[in-house]
């Protein structure tokens, strides 16, 4: 089992217990006196059979209070989930935290930071680096990119997991719009869960192909991510946080009670990732404060109904260079986050809402990711690290502490030292080039990319059954004139 | 009197109230009031939100909030336009609709508001418009341009879709075509053999007088 990080304090609390009764009691009230929109008859029918109000002529489904509450206690509070490797399964939920990658629709040429298509190689090497980086718990649906060169868009999410199933041995999630009958028979080929997940799309609406593929995953087992929609506070939701937190909160608890629904224990986690608009372009404010004031919120409700929690608040900012920005942007929140109880948190190498991702963005993040995961692990005391008797011992100047085995002991313990930080003397940085974090990325990347070999890689079996299910997706997909 | 109510006319677009637009509209035109003039104020109302929009000082609450009231005021007066058979004085005729499986409006709100305080007369079909009810408005209203948005890569070939079939019914050469959205670049506009395409709701409007050399 892969340990991740424990945040080892109480978490960062926003509101207080009146506030957060307030807002579930009016999640409770919008489910029940407007409900959600579900354009899925397979959920309409299993709504209705559990006594809720169904309304046809809409597709809109009103909701028992009963029913909603008895549905949150039935997803349990943690869960394991299943990677290649069992070193890298995971136990999501309580104080634990796990990172996971930014996604980009296509990568940055770095010179010009402008956007082109990933190529395959750049893809599978993605994955590669994403495997040998340890604060990388997990891996997202379509990490790092969405599609690469020459891969027809209705096949990008198979060649995704693909490329993932090869490439390492950490768990990771994915499937729908049909495509998770091809991605569960790999995951069972490759002997691996999948999160799958059912896709809202907000305000207060689940559309068929968002919803018809957990089905399909609960019956194969599988656990499901209940995937906000990201609710666009003043677009998608009310331009308040407290109000874009119900309108968020109920349209997520009503997947989680159709998920409960279908089979009743099913694990799940719930994602959170609302923020504001961007009121002069008209895209989402990625990278907002505002979007941090939400996600801390909608944690410490998730926590008041022990269901496990994934920020997608941190995936990326609005820059489109890797710079000051795209850093306060992504780690800001990401700290809010580890701090206020989030379990799982996207992150590494995004850029610029889900549009681009680089893989000397993900190697400064892992450095992010590690700092935030040493602060949440807390301070350590007992008699030892107290060091009363050293003080006493080494007492006032010319005292010293570099040469104590206390400090060889626990200065590693102690501290997180970055891999790619410039950290030189000036004297120092000036006669190596006065290089950055970002030349240092390069080199881990290099490195990485020459020496990093996945773990366990596939057996030829394996390898033949992945390939199979591939060529019969394209096989389908073209008679289906998608291709 | 019709100076009062057209001032209100003008004054509930800029202060986005949509119902209040629509019942002025229907009192212009029960006044017989000439339905050119409620066209000209309720372009000047929201010319003068698109340059406030412009300048920085109004934001996208404010354009949407006009767009809003405009829109429910429009058909009424359009109504009575093409009913009397009037000819009114336009920079052309603008088809504007997000494309199927696309249910991304604010960028095509915000085009719409901009192109209309251009002084474009613009029919704004919503989202997830078909080709084929894009064709079909393209020849009912005699659209000088078609305007297609797509935020998401996977729809925006739709647009493409649509140009193949503007050239199968023979009305390519009669209507010029521009596309935008999230997703989009110059050289995929270029690619599906798009007239024109601009990265910005405000550079979209200034294009739309540039293919239409006005």
């Amino acid at each position: 089992m892969l340990k991740g990080f424990t945040r080892k304090f109480k978490p960062l609390e926003i509101l207080t217990e009146e506030h957060v009764e307030a807002i579930h009691r009016g999640i409770l009230d919008v489910l029940q006196e407007t409900g959600v929109r579900f354009e899925s008859k397979r959920a309409l029918k299993l709504f209705e059979k559990n006594d809720c109000q169904v309304d046809w002529s809409n597709n809109q489904v009103r909701f028992p209070p009963a029913l909603v509450e008895e549905c949150l206690r039935k997803a349990p509070s943690s869960f394991r989930i299943k990677a290649r490797d069992p070193k890298n399964d995971l136990i999501i939920g309580g104080n634990t935290v796990y990172f996971e990658p930014g996604v980009g629709m296509q990568t940055i040429d770095i010179d010009t930071w402008e956007l082109r298509t990933a190529t395959r190689k750049e893809n599978y090497d993605g994955v590669t680096i994403l495997d040998a980086l340890d604060t990388v718990h997990f891996l997202s649906c379509y990490c790092p990119y969405f599609g690469f060169d020459n891969v027809p868009s209705v096949m990008a999410m198979l060649e995704s997991v693909a490329a993932k199933i090869r490439n390492s041995t950490k768990a990771q999630w994915s499937g729908y719009q049909g495509r998770e009958v091809f991605v569960i028979e790999m995951a069972k080929a490759a002997g691996i869960e999948l999160l799958g997940n059912i896709i809202c799309s907000p305000p207060l609406t689940y559309y068929g192909d968002g919803v018809e593929n957990i089905f399909r995953f609960i019956e194969a087992g599988f656990p499901i991510d209940v995937c906000g929609g990201g609710t666009i506070a003043g677009a998608t939701g009310p331009a308040t946080v407290a109000g874009s937190l119900i309108a968020d909160g109920a349209l997520n608890v009503a997947g989680i009670v159709l998920v409960q629904l279908i089979k009743p224990g099913t694990r799940v986690i719930v994602q959170g990732g609302a923020g504001p608009q961007n009121m002069r372009q008209g895209s989402p404010a990625f990278g907002a404060i505002g979007g941090s004031l939400h996600n801390v919120a909608y944690n410490q409700i998730f926590r008041h109904y022990k269901i496990p929690i994934m920020d997608a608040g941190c995936y990326a900012g609005s820059s489109k260079r890797i710079d000051y920005q795209n850093g306060y942007e992504k780690a800001i929140p990401a700290v809010l986050a580890a701090l206020s109880g989030a379990n799982l948190i996207g992150f590494h190498g995004g850029m610029y809402g889900e549009l681009s991702w680089h893989p000397f963005q993900a190697i400064i993040d892992d450095d992010v990711a590690g700092m935030i995961g040493r602060f949440i692990e807390g301070i350590k005391v007992n008699d030892e690290t107290l060091a009363i008797d050293l003080i006493e011992k080494v007492g006032p100047i010319p005292g010293f502490y570099l040469n104590k085995e206390h400090t060889r002991k626990w200065w590693k313990k102690e501290q997180f030292v970055p891999k790619v930080a410039d950290r030189l003397t000036y004297p120092e940085w000036m006669k190596t080039g006065k290089k950055s974090c970002l030349d240092y990325a390069k080199e881990r990347m290099d490195e990485i990319a020459a020496t990093h070999k996945v773990a366990i890689p596939l057996t030829s079996s394996q390898e033949k059954d992945i390939e199979r299910i591939l060529k019969e997706a394209r096989k389908y997909y073209k008679e289906k004139g998608l291709i | 009197m019709s100076n009062e109510i057209l001032e209100n006319l003008k004054k509930a677009i800029l202060e986005y109230e949509s119902e209040k637009a629509a019942n002025l509209a229907r009192e212009a035109l029960e006044k017989k009031i000439d339905p050119a003039k409620a066209l000209n104020v309720m372009t000047e109302a929201v010319r003068q939100v698109g340059d406030g929009f412009g300048r920085g000082e109004l934001w996208l609450p404010d354009l949407v909030g006009a767009a809003d009231a405009m829109q429910s005021a429009m058909p009424i007066i359009q109504k009575e336009i093409e009913r009397k058979g009037m000819k009114v004085e336009t920079l052309g005729v603008v088809v504007v609709g997000t494309v199927f499986g696309d249910i991304h409006s604010i960028g095509k709100t915000m085009v719409c508001t901009l192109l209309a305080a251009e002084g474009f007369t613009v029919y704004d079909l919503g989202v997830n418009v078909t080709a084929e009810k894009f064709i079909e408005a393209v020849k009912k209203y005699k659209a000088d341009i078609l305007a297609m948005s797509a935020l998401m890569t996977m729809t925006a070939p739709e647009q493409r879709k649509v140009i193949a079939i503007l050239k199968k019914e023979n009305l390519r050469d009669k209507v010029k075509v521009m596309v935008g959205g999230g997703s989009l670049t110059e050289e995929f506009a270029k690619n599906i053999g798009a007239d024109g395409y601009d990265p910005t709701a405000p550079g979209g409007a200034k294009l739309a007088r540039r293919l239409l050399n006005k």
